[in-house]
């Protein structure tokens, strides 16, 4: 596993000669969920960061605060951020390049790699420890996970604790930083998208009861939406009260806001909201997993942005977050794009 | 399902050639199923996916967006996209449980009257026996 | 009126409660517990915390308040307007934690008053809430002694149990609970004297088994009056991603949205619905000119923290935050209230 130290000196040195504003990263968490999301100002502060598998965040939704911050401000703060990120969380840092939301030399990239293994998660923890609590989650030498908790070591394979997300990596060290720590070792696949087999194999009418039952659940809390990094719009559009208003924005504007679904947490409201920002989602997710972390009613809304990243890949050979030079997924194509479902 | 259902369909039809389509099959006093309410969009790459899952939200049986052939798109490039981005559409439609059969997508051009009448009876004979589509309809 | 209950009678009570909508906590696959309709499975009330608090029943996430609808007659237009008041059959909500009941006894206080919620209380009136003493705490964030609340609290509620083991301890507070127990009354047993004894030492039992504290609250309470304009609030919100789950599940939350959906635009028929709402979004005090008060984190953090230690006191002399900890637990940053009261008794000492 990556260590922490190798990135310290360089934060240290980074916030000293005051060439970043701050430091975004992992620090020792306060709910019983051991790592929780720093922002490190002052360079003394660094000792607070950590690197150990709860590290599950995706830290670059704060770089679309930051971004927030600055077009709020008279004269902004032109230094970068400096971020720390997972493989995963880089790729969606390759996205807002390619989107042109945020400039190369707005971030200062300090990666840590996964190696062997990835982060844990939470309900898988919970079970194993059956009521004990975590004080402590490290990788030992031989890339098995060892918990610490207040009866002693549990040690584990990675298979038992890691993120499903992670058993379906793509990037277990990012693609674009400016300062690494870690290996950029190969991690054996299972195999991709696999765990959209079960899924796919049902019939409509089971998938639908599937699926019906977890949108009823949905309280339209917006929590998925909120922590997306890809989801920076100031404006949803299928959320039909936040319209942008200025000074300027006139009484027709606002009365001719279109209200695509309604507000009410009802089952189909639900999901023409979910499917929307699936849709916009396409060739974008890069699967960090944080829509499924957050939802506080468990809905597994990864399934629904990893069917259409399948697609991507296998329709039109196309996969979000490592080449910010790409156009998007849906303002490009190919002359040999397959038209069979036209008919 | 009643024998009495009639499907209520909602069409994009590009301008440019679809919409003169079925505007040539109305000149030329073609029958065809009155199910469809025709929606004329610019261009077949022009369509949003918002406008389909909003009208499964508003209660249409059936979706269908028909444009250009490829290479004879007015602005070149858009059915293109349409291809694309509406392939995509279909395979999430269809993975949440939607009756595939609802949301069809074609190729009509100005000249092809017949072509238009004879999807439009096709799918309206596909629709029949699935009845009303009520899973992303919202409820009154 | 005290009674007790044998665990082993417990689902015929229930069943006897056929002409009330009943509801309890029920375990789903991923472990989480939500106040569901009982079906007949009920054996007892082990559960835990549940994720969304019994305010999900009592004030729905969304509420029709009045359908419109305008119709043409020759030339004239005319616009019918109708009321819809919820039309709530008896409910009892069972399992209800002693600092959920306390919250519904805040959220009766705020909906009362010079306007009457009417659409709340046609719902409110009709429920019964069937609280169970908490012998452990539900969930490891739970620190309602801290905010003058208690494991075994009967504030909003018409029935406590108390777990003994074997049996329920029963208190009676109101009529409705009396109707309660009236349904099947043969089950109920008058106490002996040592359940008493029992529930006593399970009561002082249980307050020594929180594990969280904080600390001089009503101090904090005052000091918070003079923080408006502290950085603190900077600081402590650079992580929160504004995502509404704190204020979605805590079960004092009360704030909503009032919005017309439109049916048909033409003719014109649709209905205006209440919905919730939190001020954690960044649009909840967006006024029609574009200004907007509370622009960012800071000042979002800040308005939830006065108003639940602060502004409440003012106005009703209690904290409204009851100290269930959901907002600790569910934060996918880990924004603790605790540590931030801690920090703001801390400040400037």
């Amino acid at each position: 596993m990556a260590k922490i130290e190798d990135l310290k000196e360089e934060a240290k040195k980074l916030l000293r000669e005051g060439k970043v504003k701050y430091i975004i990263g992992y620090g020792a968490g306060t709910n019983g969920w051991p790592a929780a999301p720093v922002f490190i100002k002052k360079p003394e502060d660094v000792d607070k960061l950590v690197w150990d598998p709860t590290c599950v965040h995706n830290l670059v939704r704060f770089l679309v605060d930051e971004k927030r911050r600055k077009t709020r401000q008279k004269q902004p703060d032109t230094r970068p951020v400096g971020i720390i990120v997972k493989g995963c969380d880089s790729r969606a840092i390759v996205v807002l390049l390619q989107e042109k939301f945020i400039e190369r030399n707005d971030v200062y990239i300090l990666g840590v790699s996964c190696e062997k293994t990835g982060v844990v998660d939470d309900a898988k923890l919970s079970k194993k420890l059956a009521g004990k609590k975590a004080k402590k989650v490290e990788v030992n030498a031989q890339n098995r996970f060892v918990v610490t908790t207040e009866a002693g070591e549990i040690e584990t394979a990675p298979e038992e604790l890691l993120a499903e997300r992670c058993l379906e990596c793509k990037a277990n060290f990012p693609v674009i930083y400016d300062l690494l720590s870690g290996e950029k070792t190969k991690r054996p696949l299972e195999k991709p998208f696999g765990s959209l087999e079960k899924m796919e194999s049902l019939s409509p009418e089971r998938r639908w009861e599937f699926w019906k039952n977890q949108i009823d659940k949905c309280i339209r809390c917006y929590a998925c939406r909120s922590a997306c990094p890809m989801c920076y719009c100031d404006e949803c559009v299928v959320d039909s009260i936040n319209l942008a208003v200025t000074a300027d924005t006139t009484a027709d504007e606002k009365a001719q806001r279109i209200h695509w679904i309604q507000r009410s947490a009802e089952a189909s409201e639900n999901l023409v909201y979910h499917l929307v920002r699936a849709m916009h989602l396409a060739g974008r997710c890069i699967d960090c997993g944080e829509c499924e972390r957050v939802c506080p009613l468990d809905i597994p809304l990864r399934f629904l942005n990893k069917k259409l990243e399948k697609e991507a890949k296998e329709l039109f050979g196309y996969e979000a977050g490592f080449d910010a030079d790409l156009p998007a997924l849906v303002s490009c194509f190919r002359d040999e794009d397959p038209q069979d479902f036209i008919r | 399902m009643a024998e009495d259902f009639e499907p209520r369909i909602v069409a994009f039809l590009c301008k440019w050639c679809s919409s003169a389509g079925s505007d040539l099959a109305g000149v030329s006093r073609m029958e065809y199923p009155p199910n469809v309410v025709p929606i004329q969009v610019m261009c077949s790459g022009s369509v949003s996916p918002l406008y389909i899952f909003s009208a499964f939200n508003k209660g249409a049986d059936g979706v269908l967006v028909s444009g250009c052939h490829p290479g004879d798109c007015h602005y070149i490039k858009g059915n293109y996209y349409a291809r694309r981005r509406l392939n995509l559409v279909k395979k999430l439609l269809e993975y949440v449980g939607l009756e595939p059969q609802r949301f069809r997508m074609s190729w009509v051009s100005a000249a092809e009257g017949t072509k238009y009448t004879k999807i439009i009876k096709d799918f309206v004979k596909e629709l029949k026996p699935l009845g009303p589509q009520t899973k992303l309809r919202r409820n009154p | 009126m005290e009674k007790t209950l044998s665990k082993k009678h417990f689902s015929q009570w229930i069943k006897s409660l056929n002409s009330w909508s009943v509801y309890l906590p029920r375990e789903d696959e991923e472990a989480r517990w939500n106040y569901v309709e009982a079906d007949g499975q009920e054996v007892g009330l082990d559960v835990l915390q549940t994720t969304l608090p019994p305010k999900k029943i009592l004030f729905p996430q969304r509420e029709v308040f009045l359908e419109f609808a305008k119709a043409l007659e020759g030339n004239h237009e005319t616009l019918e307007v109708k009321e819809i008041l919820p039309e709530v059959r008896p409910t009892v909500i069972l399992g209800v934690r002693p600092c959920e009941a306390r919250a519904a006894w805040m959220l009766d206080e705020v909906f009362s008053g010079e306007f009457r919620d009417v659409y709340y209380w046609k719902r409110r009136e009709q429920t019964a809430l069937v609280g169970l003493a908490c012998t452990t705490p539900p969930s490891e964030h739970c620190f309602c002694t801290s905010v003058e609340g208690s494991p075994h609290s009967v504030e909003g509620l018409d029935l406590l149990l108390t777990d003994l083991g074997d049996r329920y301890y029963v208190q009676s507070l109101t009529p409705k609970g009396e109707k309660l127990i009236a349904a099947a009354k043969t089950l109920f047993e008058e106490p002996k004297a040592e359940v008493r004894k029992q529930v006593k030492a399970v009561q002082a039992d249980s307050k020594k088994k929180i594990k969280r504290h904080l600390k001089d609250a009503r101090p904090i309470a005052e000091k918070l009056k003079g923080m408006f304009d502290s950085t603190l609030w900077d600081d402590e919100s650079m992580s929160c991603l504004r995502c509404g789950i704190c204020t979605y599940l805590c079960p004092s939350c009360h704030c909503f949205d009032i919005s017309d959906e439109v049916e048909n635009p033409s003719p014109l028929r649709g209905q205006r619905v209440r919905t919730w709402d939190t001020c954690q979004f960044p649009d909840f005090t967006m006024h029609s000119s574009g200004h907007n008060p509370r622009p960012d984190k800071a000042s979002r953090l800040r308005q939830r923290l006065l108003h639940k230690f602060q502004y409440f006191i003012q106005v009703y002399d209690k904290f409204m935050c009851v100290g269930c900890g959901r907002c600790i637990a569910l934060c996918p940053v880990g924004i603790d209230i605790i540590k931030v009261l801690d920090k703001v008794r801390e400040n400037g000492a």
